[in-house]
Parts: structure tokens; C-alpha cells; sequence
């Protein structure tokens, strides 16, 4: 009879190692499984979740309304027009030397 | 149950969660009337335009010795904290250029670096998996190395990007490789809670970047390699509030919006996108072909104090000024006169909104400010 499995074998031992091998990682993967399962239940019940409060939720313009709204009354000193008030030390980049000629030291 | 038993159940919740995500990306679909940019055009809104001479480069800080990987201002006087592939943080001050602080790293791989609200001490996180703090005000030691006054160790991979809780020095926010984001005690060194991780839904790949809500400091966003972003309550660590699915890449780098309802991401696949935290809601798509085949990955955002510029830096060498309201790409930071000569890593916006640094991988931090002729409405 040609088989590679008994050539190679001496005796029980390696049968039993063949009889437990497969039932422990049997074990594992079920775990991992079962694990995994979980995981997908808990996601299907916080999409439920999603599904139900997108019932009640707002259209995208209303969004956008709030969004040009506060945009447009906030200062910003990075724009060409902007609403007020102006804020003095917005320039206080462009006041003393222009182009850094302080500390140039290179740290070794 | 048998494994097979097991597995048919498996598949079986696997096509539910599937069915479920696809009806809630067409009931959103319905929900999406509008985008910003087309809002803003139906209220008859102008387009900004800049000078090429509008937004100066006022410094140029050189003391780096390594490319520039992150940057962070103080809330006040102007100091920035600087973290590079020289393995050091500078502490500049940003108005008269001069360092206060060279701090050589015990892990020279550092990725991001952080400013404590009160000014007193910085931190920085890399590839050690550790978020290490500085007192500004200890003594160096003999030779002249500032010394580590709290190390924050537990991630199980690189720290990707801290940030303090505002308004106090004693909690951080790290992101990390392994998938989580932490916030810490500095005082105890220990772990308050951890978000997302092996037992709680969360990302699914390295979380890259985090951002604390201005307006409420209770609720940070984090973005990742699984291509999502994700709200959080730190409060519950059990679970986000709310994930946001857009992305066709990594999420490189998330910043809240100013108005705190809202946040910007920025992606290797190209585009930066505006997201509502309280609808989930994609707003707005921010995308422009640079060139012929390339879509250069998004590395770095910033908003400015209104949130009408979004600045976005590119794996390209590109840092596009976009008017975040008409969608449209006003200044190429990245192309004008004295700008840098590497690409452009990260960005900052002071406190006061009035000047923006970047750091690039040419060693240089530059500040700009908008030196053109101003109107007030």
C-alpha cells in the first residue's frame, strides 16, 4: 500500500499527535469564528441604530446654511475682505525685520 | 455548534451588515439636496481672489537638520514646537525667529509633536510607541539635554499623532499604529481610556491623526488607514459616535473646522472632504487634478480661523489654498516666490488666525501672513 503517512510513522505517537492537532486549532478557529460573529452582530445593531436616526435627520442644505453663516461673521486676517473687527496685531508680522535675521545657529 | 455552523452564520451576518451599509448610503444619498460649493453659489456668493503677492512668507526658521515631520503653535506668544528627522523638537518663537529650546529625543524617530495649552511643556510620539513630555522650565542636564519628565508607554505600535486636551495640561490624545487612540493622565502616566482596540469597534487599520473639537473638548475625530474617519465621545471608549465613510485611501490627516460642527480629512486618494459631526453628512469634496496621471496623496490640512481657506499640503510639492465654500483652488503655496524647496509636511494655523506655518522636508519652517491690502465689510 503506498502511503507517505506510514512509511514515515513509528509507532501510535504520531497518530495521537494526527487525532489532537486538528481539534485544537477545531478550538481556535471556532473562537475566532464565534468572536468575529459577535462583531458583526454588534455592527449590525449600531447600522440599525444609524437607519432609525437617519429617519430624522436634516438635508445636507441646512448644514450648509449654518456652515456659510458662521463662516462669513468670523474675522480672519488670512482673507482680502473679511468682517470686522479688524484686530491691530493681525500685522504684526510685516512690524520690525521683515526677513528673518535672527538666530540661524545650527544645533549639532 | 460546529465550525461549519459557525461559518454559515458568519457569511450569513456578513451579507446583513452589507445589505444594512448599502441602504444607509442611499438613504444618506437621498438626504444630500446639496453640496457646499453648490449652496454657496445658488446665494450668489463671490469667489476669493489673492494677489500672488497676497500671502508673504514673513520667516524662514532654519535650524533643522532633517526633513520637518510636525508642528504645533502655543495658544499664545506666538511659539511653535517643531518635530524633525534629525531627531529633535526646536521651540521657536515665531516672531522674532530666535530658538528657546533644542530637545535632542531618546527615540530620534519622531513622528508628531505637540504645544501643552498653558505653554509649559511640549510632547512627542514616534516610532518608540511612546508619547514622551518635556518641561519646558527643567534644568538640562550635564550635557545639556533636556530630560524626559513623563513617558506615556502602552501603545502597541507608532504614535502617529498627540494632541493636549485644551484648556489643561494634564490629558493627552494620541493616535497610534495599533489601531487606537488613547487619552492619558500625564500626572499618573496611565491610560484613561482607549478607543477602538481588540475588544471595542473601532478602526480597522492604523489610525494616523487626531483632532480635538475647539468648541468641545469632549469630542475628538481620528482618521485612518481603513479609510474612514471617526467621531468620539471620550466619555464612551466604547464605541464611536459616528464613522465616516467617503475616503477610497488612507486618511492621512483630520482637522476640525472652526465652527466645531463640523471637520475637514485629507486622503491618499487625493481629495480633502468636509464632514458634518451632528448629520454625518458628507459636505463637500475638495479635489483638483494637479497633472497629467498623478493624484498626489493629501499629507496635511488647515483651516483658517473662518474656515474659509482650507490649506492642504501634497505628497507632490503642491499646497493648495482652497476657498472651502466655492470648492475652488485660489494660491498654490507650494509655487509662489520664496516658497519652500521640499515638499510641504505640515501646516498650522496660529492662534489668533493670523499667520500659517508649514514645515517641509527641506529642514525649514516658513510663517505666512496676508500682507495685501485688507477691506473690512
Amino acid at each position: 500500500m503506498q502511503s507517505g503517512r506510514s512509511q514515515s510513522m513509528v509507532g501510535p505517537i504520531p497518530e495521537r499527535v494526527q487525532v489532537f492537532q486538528p481539534a485544537d486549532s477545531d478550538t481556535r478557529g471556532k473562537h475566532m469564528i464565534r468572536a468575529e460573529l459577535k462583531r458583526l452582530e454588534q455592527e449590525t445593531r449600531f447600522l440599525e441604530e444609524e437607519l432609525e436616526q437617519i429617519e430624522r435627520m436634516e438635508m445636507a442644505s441646512t448644514a450648509c446654511k449654518e456652515l456659510l453663516s458662521n463662516v462669513e461673521t468670523t474675522p480672519d486676517p488670512l482673507l482680502p475682505i473679511t468682517s470686522g473687527p479688524l484686530n491691530l496685531s493681525w500685522d504684526q508680522w510685516f512690524e520690525g525685520p521683515q526677513e528673518s535675521r535672527g538666530c540661524r545657529c545650527w544645533i549639532l | 455548534m460546529s465550525v461549519a455552523e459557525l461559518k454559515e452564520k458568519h457569511a450569513a451576518a456578513t451579507e446583513t451588515v452589507n445589505n444594512l451599509r448599502e441602504r444607509l448610503k442611499q438613504r444618506r444619498q437621498q438626504l444630500l439636496d446639496t453640496d457646499v460649493a453648490g449652496y454657496a453659489r445658488s446665494q450668489g456668493k463671490s469667489p476669493l481672489t489673492f494677489g500672488p503677492t497676497d500671502l508673504l512668507c514673513c520667516r524662514t526658521l532654519q535650524g533643522h537638520t532633517g526633513k520637518v515631520y510636525s508642528l504645533d503653535w502655543t495658544p499664545e506668544r506666538n511659539r511653535i514646537v517643531s518635530a524633525s528627522q534629525d531627531g529633535r523638537l526646536i521651540v521657536w518663537n515665531a516672531l522674532t525667529s530666535q530658538k528657546t529650546h533644542a530637545i535632542k529625543l531618546p527615540c530620534a524617530w519622531v513622528m508628531t509633536c505637540a504645544f501643552s495649552p498653558a505653554g509649559q511643556s511640549v510632547a512627542c510620539g514616534g516610532l518608540d510607541s511612546m508619547c514622551s513630555i518635556f518641561n519646558l522650565n527643567s534644568q538640562t542636564d550635564r550635557d545639556g539635554n533636556l530630560p524626559v519628565s513623563k513617558t506615556l508607554s502602552g501603545h502597541k505600535g507608532y504614535v502617529s499623532c498627540c494632541q493636549y486636551v485644551p484648556d489643561e495640561d494634564i490629558h493627552i490624545i494620541t493616535s497610534s499604529g495599533d489601531q487606537t487612540c488613547v487619552l492619558w493622565d500625564i500626572t499618573t502616566g496611565l491610560r484613561t481610556s482607549v478607543f477602538g482596540g481588540e475588544f471595542q469597534s473601532g478602526h480597522t487599520a492604523d489610525v494616523l491623526s487626531v483632532s480635538i473639537n475647539g468648541s468641545n473638548s469632549r469630542m475628538f475625530v481620528s482618521g485612518s488607514c481603513d479609510a474612514t474617519a471617526r467621531l468620539w465621545d471620550s466619555r464612551v471608549a466604547s464605541r464611536a459616535v459616528r464613522t465616516f465613510h467617503g475616503h477610497e485611501g488612507d486618511v492621512n490627516t483630520v482637522k476640525f473646522f472652526p465652527d466645531g460642527n463640523r471637520f475637514g480629512t485629507g486622503s491618499d486618494d487625493g481629495t480633502c472632504r468636509l464632514f458634518d459631526i451632528r448629520t454625518g453628512h458628507q459636505l463637500q469634496v475638495y479635489y483638483q487634478q494637479h497633472g497629467d496621471n498623478e493624484v498626489p496623496h493629501v499629507t496635511s490640512i488647515a483651516f483658517s480661523i473662518s474656515g474659509r481657506l482650507l490649506f492642504a499640503g501634497y505628497s507632490n510639492g503642491d499646497c493648495y489654498v482652497w476657498d472651502t465654500l466655492l470648492a475652488k483652488v485660489v494660491l498654490n503655496l507650494g509655487s509662489v516666490q520664496n516658497s519652500h524647496e521640499g515638499r510641504i509636511t505640515c501646516l498650522g494655523l496660529s492662534a489668533d488666525g493670523s499667520a500659517l506655518c508649514t514645515g517641509s522636508s527641506d529642514t525649514n519652517l516658513k510663517i505666512w501672513a496676508f500682507g495685501g491690502h485688507r477691506r473690512v465689510i
